[in-house]
């Protein structure tokens, strides 16, 4: 009752294996036994198969064409049943092919062509054995029906509801393969058609008052089948969580342990390499300290969009330019504009400046308030008169002092005790009517990590 | 500031053993640290608590990331720590040290009980600074930690306090020492810039320490419930 002629046209067995007959298939096939180079273990493949793919795998076993094998099966079973419980023993039996199907729409079509047919086929096969059972019956032959028929009905049942159980598993029981419904609906189906089957077995010439005591204890037995069950599914289904979980947190290490060797190790090579100077070593695990941090607190903000992320890409860059470390401290934000412009700038080379005439430690601290924003940096060096600078710092002078005056905003420069203190204010309300994002309002819903370099 | 003849026992906690052995070596070597004795050490959360208690010392130098534990690494020594003092009756004080800047780690061991927070790049001279001061009962404030308290207390858009006493915002002073402190200011150049004694800063930094400790402002609360600590 597997015959489906449509299939000779299709299926991809142009391979030539070796054609061998007489060999039994064998519950031996493919699980354990050597197997010679082109013949392929015995396995049911995943993606051509009518039923459970057990005549397929078959064919491929043995070389033949699965057709013929169905054909063969099919016979079997119309003559006495052999084929049947041949079929259904190797089902048991046979492991699955252990690759998983491909998904896409290639392999959902490879099973939903069969899917149609298999109606048609099932329905067919019904139909002659039943024209062939009644011919047999009108000739005087008595197939003794009465025991025949519930036993059908319950091997159909069984049928439609371990394609369902060999599906699940096949799926590692993913509910996400869309056809969940579709499979319930075939499970209710086939353990209904095997209540009834069994049903009709037991209430073999009684009275119809006895099928519901007899509905009863069957559903008793059930019941309790499934209790007893029940730990052992439940364990079933914890096991495959758990390897679940632990295939995911492979995977996250695997991630881990690739983007570390991509980066860190690396920059380890590298610095080894370059012992000998300081300057390239300090740089580069700077460098490096900064890019593991971003990607270890993934998920803060766009750099380039705010103020702060701009003063934060600013500070990083004039580090890596100098090889000094800037301590950057960011607080408020608002949205990057243009009449922030003048300000970054002078930011920028008052750091350079602070780097190449200072000492370290560098420090940086912008505050973006309400109504203006107030940039200081600050270096550890000896300190100088701002009315004594030397020839090549009045350029520097000129384009922090005069480019902040000239965007009406101010920046002074402090000696202290050790070092100098550049400030640098601009007013926010002047250049534009925009009020200042975040930490602006009262109410202030801050972005927090902005500061982190 | 301490009289240099007081000793200080410090234990330190870190999981990183090459880290501990770097910090003892580079304490031995600054002048400032000469008074300070390191008593313990400890690796694992669990150990901490049991090396801390063992040795009550003045100060623990906690690392702010740890194995063991209920795996909220710093925070869980300081809970399993909590009310101990050392043999003079002066609380155990701790002093949080992290390799993240990300203020969100701080913030947990900050409203555990610690007293302040330094950065692992802070150098020798500053750290025994820091370990001195934190001895006398006094806060630490790295400079990105006291940019987060004027954030996350609004002072940085320019809400400020009414009374001094006012737990959900700082009051004009204690801006003026978290935004010098964020400008890379040592306390002794906060005071001079603010006309007042370095006294009057420690104090001032303290008392936004206990704010930051016990404020119920809507972001240290966010940051507090998404860490599990309330």
């Amino acid at each position: 009752m597997r015959v489906d002629p449509d299939r000779t046209l299709r299926g991809p067995w142009s391979w030539a294996g070796s054609v061998r007959s007489g060999s039994g298939v064998g519950q031996d096939g493919g699980v354990t036994s050597p197997v010679t180079p082109n013949r392929p273990p015995l396995r049911r493949p995943a993606d051509d198969r009518v039923l459970a793919g057990v005549a397929s795998g078959v064919a491929r076993h043995l070389g033949l064409h699965p057709t013929a094998v169905r054909v063969a099966f099919a016979a079997a079973t119309l003559a006495g049943g052999l084929g049947l419980a041949a079929y259904l023993f190797l089902w048991a039996f046979v492991p699955e092919d252990s690759q998983p199907p491909v998904p896409g729409p290639g392999a959902r079509r490879g099973r939903q062509v069969p899917q149609a047919l298999l109606g048609l086929v099932v329905a067919g096969g019904a139909l002659v054995l039943l024209g062939g059972a009644l011919l047999l019956q009108g000739r005087g032959v008595n197939l003794r029906l009465d025991l025949f028929a519930p036993l059908l009905v319950i091997a159909v049942g069984a049928l439609f509801a371990w394609t369902q159980l060999d599906e699940a598993t096949r799926r590692r029981w993913l509910p996400s393969e869309g056809d969940g419904s579709g499979g319930l609906l075939r499970l209710g189906l086939g353990l209904a058609l095997a209540v009834a089957g069994l049903i009709a077995l037991a209430t073999q010439g009684r009275d119809i008052a006895d099928l519901w005591s007899v509905l009863v204890a069957v559903l008793v037995v059930l019941a309790g089948v499934a209790f007893l069950a029940a730990p052992w599914a439940v364990r079933l289904w914890n096991d495959y969580r758990a390897e679940h979980a632990e295939r995911v947190r492979a995977t996250e290490r695997a991630d881990i342990a690739a983007h570390l060797h991509d980066s860190v190790l690396q920059t380890l090579a590298l610095i080894q390499r370059r012992a000998h100077d300081p300057g390239a070593v300090t740089r580069l695990a700077r460098a490096q300290e900064r890019e593991l941090r971003a990607w270890l607190y993934a998920g803060a903000p766009a750099q380039t969009e705010t103020l702060a992320g701009a003063v934060t890409r600013l500070a990083h860059e004039v580090e890596d330019l100098h090889g000094v470390a800037i301590d950057c401290v960011v607080t408020g934000d608002r949205p990057l504009d243009p009449s922030a412009n003048a300000l970054l700038g002078a930011l920028r080379e008052a750091l350079v400046n602070a780097v190449r005439h200072g000492a370290p430690p560098v420090s940086a601290y912008v505050e973006v308030g309400p109504e203006e924003v107030a940039a200081f940096v600050r270096d550890h060096g000896p300190g100088f008169d701002p009315d004594d600078v030397p020839e090549d710092r009045l350029g520097v002078r000129e384009s922090i002092i005069g480019r902040m005056t000239r965007h009406g905003g101010s920046a002074r420069v402090r000696s202290l005790d050790r070092g100098t203190e550049v400030e640098l204010v601009l007013p926010l309300a002047a250049t534009d009517g925009a009020p200042p994002r975040a930490a602006g309002a009262p109410t202030t819903q801050h972005s927090r990590g902005k500061a982190r370099p | 500031m301490t009289t240099p003849t007081r000793t200080i026992r410090l234990v330190l906690v870190d999981d990183h053993h090459m880290f501990r052995t770097g910090v003892k070596a580079e304490l031995a070597e600054v002048p400032e640290a000469a008074n300070l004795e390191v008593v313990g050490e400890a690796g694992t959360v669990d150990s901490a608590v049991r090396v801390i208690k063992e040795t009550r010392p003045d100060v623990v130098l906690l690392d702010v990331h740890l194995p063991g534990g209920n795996g909220r690494g710093g925070s869980d020594v300081l809970t399993g720590c909590a009310g101990l003092t050392t043999e003079a009756g002066q609380p155990v004080r701790f002093l949080a040290l992290s390799v993240s800047d990300a203020a969100e780690d701080v913030i947990a061991v900050i409203r555990a009980g610690a007293r302040g927070y330094v950065t692992k790049t802070i150098s020798g001279a500053e750290l025994a600074r820091a370990v001195t001061r934190v001895a006398d009962g006094d806060a630490v404030f790295s400079p990105r930690l006291a940019g987060f308290v004027l954030d996350a207390f609004g002072a940085a858009a320019g809400e400020i306090a009414e009374v001094d006493e006012e737990l959900d915002r700082l009051s004009a002073r204690e801006r003026e020492v978290m935004r010098l402190i964020a400008r890379g200011y040592q306390y002794k150049e906060v005071a001079r810039e603010l006309f007042i004694s370095v006294k009057t800063v420690e104090t001032h930094v303290s008392s936004v320490l206990r704010k930051l400790q016990l404020s119920s402002r809507h972001e240290l609360t966010a940051w507090a419930l998404s860490k599990r600590l309330l």
